[in-house]
C-alpha cells in the first residue's frame, strides 16, 4: 500500500512575457489501487501538474510537498522519482534518434530495478507486452518513438508502465489522438497493468471517453491551477452535460495554451 | 563501350574574370600537388589549410625525420581466418609497384610522409571477398614513426577494409586507395589512440569508374589527430560516401578534412560526419570541400557535418566548402552544426529512471548509431558499435558497463 500526497503545490514558468504561475495551491492524496480522472478546462494547468509531478526542468516549484510514501519526491531528480515509483505517461512522448526501442527499454527496466534483468525472461515478457497491446514487433528494433504514428506512441508509453510497474501513474491525456479500436486496446493496457500491479493512477483527461474503459473512482475538476470540485463517477457525466464553464474564473482565457 | 565525348573547357579571361566564373582558379589550381616537401611551404595559422590546426603541437611532422619502426602491423580477416586469395599482401619500396600512384601529397605533412618512409604496405584486393580484412596498426611508442598503406581493388572486386589505430604513438601516416571499375568497396579506419599519441595522416582517394566506396573514418582518441582526405573519380557513375566519427575529449584536436574533387561526370559523393565534445579544450574541426569541376555535369554531392556539445567548454570548428564550376548538375548541397542536448530528449529517458548522465550517453550513441547503421555490412557496424559502446562504458560501474555493451 503506497500513498502519493500532493501538499499546497505551487509552481510557474518562465516565459518571455514573465514569470507566469500555474499551479496554485494543489491538494490531492491518491492511494495505490485507486483511479482518479483529473478533468479541466484547457489551461487550468492539468498538464503541467503532470510535468511537474514528474520533475519537467521548465516547471518551476515555489512552494508545497509531494510525498510518495512520505518522501518528498521534489527534492529528487525525475529519474529518482522513477525509481520512487512514479511514472509519467506523455502526451506527446519524445522521440529518441538511433536509441532502440529494445535497448531503451532494457536500460530503463535496468535503472529502476537496480539490476539488469535476465536475459530470457525479459525478452518473452517484452515480447508477450508488445503482443498484447497488438505492436507489430519490428517496433523493438525501431529508434525511440521516431516515425510512430500517435497511436502507437501511446501504445509505447503503455508497454513501459507494464514493464517498469510504478506505484504510481499519471496518464497525461493518454486518450488524445485515439481512434475508437487504439482507445480501448490502450486502456485495456492500463487496466491490465493496474490489475497486476496495483499501483494507484492520475488520469488526466478533457474527455470522459477513456473513462468508459479506465473506470475512475474519483473524479475531480481542476481549474485555474487547482482542485476546485471532487465527487464519484457521477461527476465526469455531469461535466460531459454542462462543460467546464461554470468553474471557470471570471474572464479567464480557457483556451490558453499553457496546458 | 561508352563513346568519348567532346566537351569544351571555358577559358577564363584575365580581364574580366566574372564573365566566365566557371574558368576562374578554383583551390585545385592554387594548391600544390607534389612529392617534394619544399614544394609547400612550412605550415602556418595564416594559411588556410591550417587556420584551425594547433600546428605549434605537431610541428615535428614537417621535417622530414628517421622512423623509429616501432609501429606493429598486423594483417588478417577481421573472423581471424588466413587471407584468402584473393587479398595479396606486400611490402614494397616507397614509390616502386602501385605505391605513390594514386594523386600526389597535398600538404607538407604528407610530403614530409612520403620522404621519411622507406616501405609501404600494399594489400590488392580482387574478387568476392566475403569477410573484411582487418589491418591492425599499433603504436608501441613515443618516438616518431611514418607508416604507408596502400589499398588497392581490382576491377569488380567486392571487399571490405579495416584499419585499426591503437596503442601509443606519434604517427605520420599516408594512405593510398584506388578502386577499379565497378567495384563495391568499403574502408574504414578507426583510431583509438592512448592519451598524448599524435597522427597526422592523409588519404589519397582515386574511386573507378561505375565503382561505390563508402570511406569511414571513426576517430575516438589521441592528442591531435588531423587526417586530410582528398579524392578524385577515375570514369562517370563514380559513387563515394564518406561517414565518419569522432568523439573528443577535453585538450583534445580532433580535425578532419574531407576534399571531394568531382571531375568526372554523373558521379555522386555524400560526405556525413559527425562528432561529439566533451569537456574543456576539445577541440574538433571538420573542413569539407566539394569541388565540382566544369568536367563534372550531373554531379550528385552532398556534406554534412553535425557536432553534439556534451559539456562546455568544448569548441567544434565546421566549414563547408563549395566550389561549383559546372552548372549543369543534379545537386551540390551542404548543412553543418554544432547543438547540445535536446533538454526533451534528456527528460524523457529520465522520467523512465535513467539517471541524467546514462540518458547523455543513450542520446551520444543514438547520435553515433544511426551513423553506423547507414554503413550497412553488419561485421563492421557491430565492430563500430562496440568501439563506440567501450567509449561511452569509460568509467561506468561493471554493471552498467555490461548493458552499455551488451547492446
Amino acid at each position: 500500500m503506497s500513498t502519493l500526497e500532493i501538499k499546497d503545490l505551487y509552481a510557474h514558468v518562465e516565459t518571455k512575457e514573465g514569470i507566469k504561475p500555474i499551479l496554485k495551491g494543489v491538494n490531492l492524496t491518491v492511494n495505490s489501487d485507486e483511479t482518479h480522472a483529473i478533468m479541466g478546462p484547457n489551461g487550468s494547468g492539468k498538464s503541467t501538474l503532470a510535468y511537474t509531478l514528474a520533475g519537467h526542468p521548465k516547471y518551476v516549484v515555489d512552494g508545497g510537498e509531494v510525498l510518495l510514501d512520505g518522501q518528498d519526491i521534489l527534492k529528487m531528480t525525475p529519474d529518482e522519482r522513477a525509481k520512487a515509483g512514479l511514472f509519467l505517461a506523455m502526451q506527446y512522448p519524445v522521440e529518441v534518434p538511433g536509441v532502440s526501442m529494445t535497448n531503451f527499454l532494457r536500460t530503463a527496466k535496468t535503472e529502476i530495478d537496480g539490476k539488469a534483468p535476465s536475459i530470457r525472461t525479459w525478452a518473452r515478457e517484452l515480447s508477450e507486452a508488445m503482443k498484447r497491446l497488438k505492436m507489430d514487433p519490428k517496433f523493438a528494433t525501431r529508434s525511440v518513438n521516431e516515425g510512430f504514428s500517435g497511436g502507437e506512441k501511446k501504445r509505447a508509453e503503455v508497454l513501459q508502465l507494464e514493464l517498469l510497474k510504478p506505484k504510481f501513474a499519471i496518464l497525461d491525456e493518454t486518450d488524445s489522438g485515439l481512434d475508437v479500436d487504439a482507445l480501448r486496446i490502450v486502456s485495456e493496457g492500463v487496466n491490465r497493468a493496474k490489475e497486476a500491479n496495483k499501483f494507484g493512477i492520475l488520469m488526466v483527461t478533457h474527455y470522459t471517453r477513456i473513462l468508459k474503459y479506465i473506470k475512475p473512482d474519483i473524479v475531480h475538476v481542476f481549474a485555474d491551477g487547482h482542485f476546485v470540485k471532487t465527487g464519484g463517477p457521477e461527476l465526469a457525466d455531469e461535466l460531459e452535460e454542462n462543460g467546464y464553464d461554470q468553474y471557470l474564473p471570471e474572464g479567464a482565457d480557457s483556451e490558453s495554451a499553457l496546458a | 563501350m561508352t563513346e568519348a565525348k567532346e566537351i569544351t573547357i571555358p577559358t577564363a579571361d584575365p580581364n574580366d574574370p566574372y564573365a566566365n566564373p566557371a574558368a576562374m582558379p578554383s583551390s585545385a589550381d592554387r594548391n600544390p600537388r607534389s612529392f617534394d616537401v619544399d614544394a609547400f611551404p612550412m605550415p602556418a595559422r595564416k594559411q588556410d589549410d591550417w587556420r584551425y590546426t594547433p600546428i605549434e603541437r605537431i610541428d615535428e611532422f614537417f621535417t622530414v625525420f628517421t622512423p623509429s619502426g616501432e609501429t606493429r602491423i598486423e594483417v588478417g580477416m577481421i573472423d581471424g581466418s588466413p587471407l584468402p586469395s584473393g587479398v595479396k599482401l606486400t611490402q614494397t619500396k616507397l614509390g616502386e609497384g602501385l605505391s605513390g600512384t594514386v594523386s600526389k601529397p597535398s600538404d607538407r605533412a604528407a610530403a614530409v610522409e612520403w620522404n621519411s618512409g622507406a616501405t609501404a604496405t600494399v594489400i590488392e584486393l580482387s574478387g568476392e571477398i566475403k569477410q573484411p580484412v582487418l589491418v591492425k596498426v599499433h603504436g608501441a611508442g613515443m618516438d616518431l614513426d611514418a607508416f604507408h598503406l596502400v589499398i588497392a581493388a581490382a576491377d569488380n572486386a567486392h571487399a571490405d577494409v579495416v584499419v585499426e589505430h591503437d596503442g601509443d604513438a606519434r604517427l605520420a601516416e599516408g594512405v593510398e586507395i584506388t578502386t577499379g571499375r565497378h567495384s563495391q568497396v568499403s574502408t574504414t579506419f578507426v583510431q583509438e589512440w592512448g592519451a598524448g599519441s599524435k597522427h597526422v595522416g592523409n588519404h589519397r582517394i582515386h574511386v573507378g569508374e561505375g565503382a561505390s566506396l563508402r570511406h569511414c573514418v571513426v576517430t575516438l582518441g589521441g592528442d591531435v589527430v588531423r587526417i586530410r582526405m582528398d579524392q578524385d573519380f577515375g570514369g562517370e557513375q563514380g559513387d563515394l560516401n564518406m561517414l565518419g566519427i569522432y568523439f573528443v575529449d577535453p585538450g583534445e584536436h580532433i580535425e578532419h578534412r574531407t576534399m571531394v574533387v568531382h571531375n568526372q561526370p554523373d558521379c555522386k559523393s555524400r560526405v556525413v560526419y559527425k562528432g561529439a565534445l566533451d569537456g574543456k579544450g576539445a577541440h574538433s574541426t571538420w573542413v569539407g570541400n566539394a569541388l565540382i569541376e566544369p568536367t563534372a555535369p550531373g554531379t550528385d554531392s552532398y556534406e554534412l557535418n553535425r557536432n553534439l556539445v556534451l559539456t562546455p567548454g568544448a569548441i567544434a570548428d565546421s566549414e563547408p566548402n563549395l566550389e561549383i564550376e559546372n552548372g549543369n548538375i543534379i545537386g551540390a548541397g551542404h548543412a553543418s552544426s554544432v547543438g547540445r542536448f535536446n533538454d526533451e530528449e534528456l527528460f524523457y529517458l529520465e522520467s523512465r529512471g535513467v539517471s541524467e548522465t546514462e540518458a547523455r550517453k543513450l542520446v551520444v550513441r543514438g547520435f553515433f548509431n544511426e551513423l553506423v547503421e547507414e554503413i550497412g555490412i553488419p561485421a563492421i557496424c557491430e565492430h563500430l558499435m562496440d568501439v563506440i559502446d567501450k567509449r561511452l562504458a569509460r568509467g561506468e560501474s561493471d554493471a552498467m558497463a555490461q548493458v552499455l555493451e551488451e547492446q
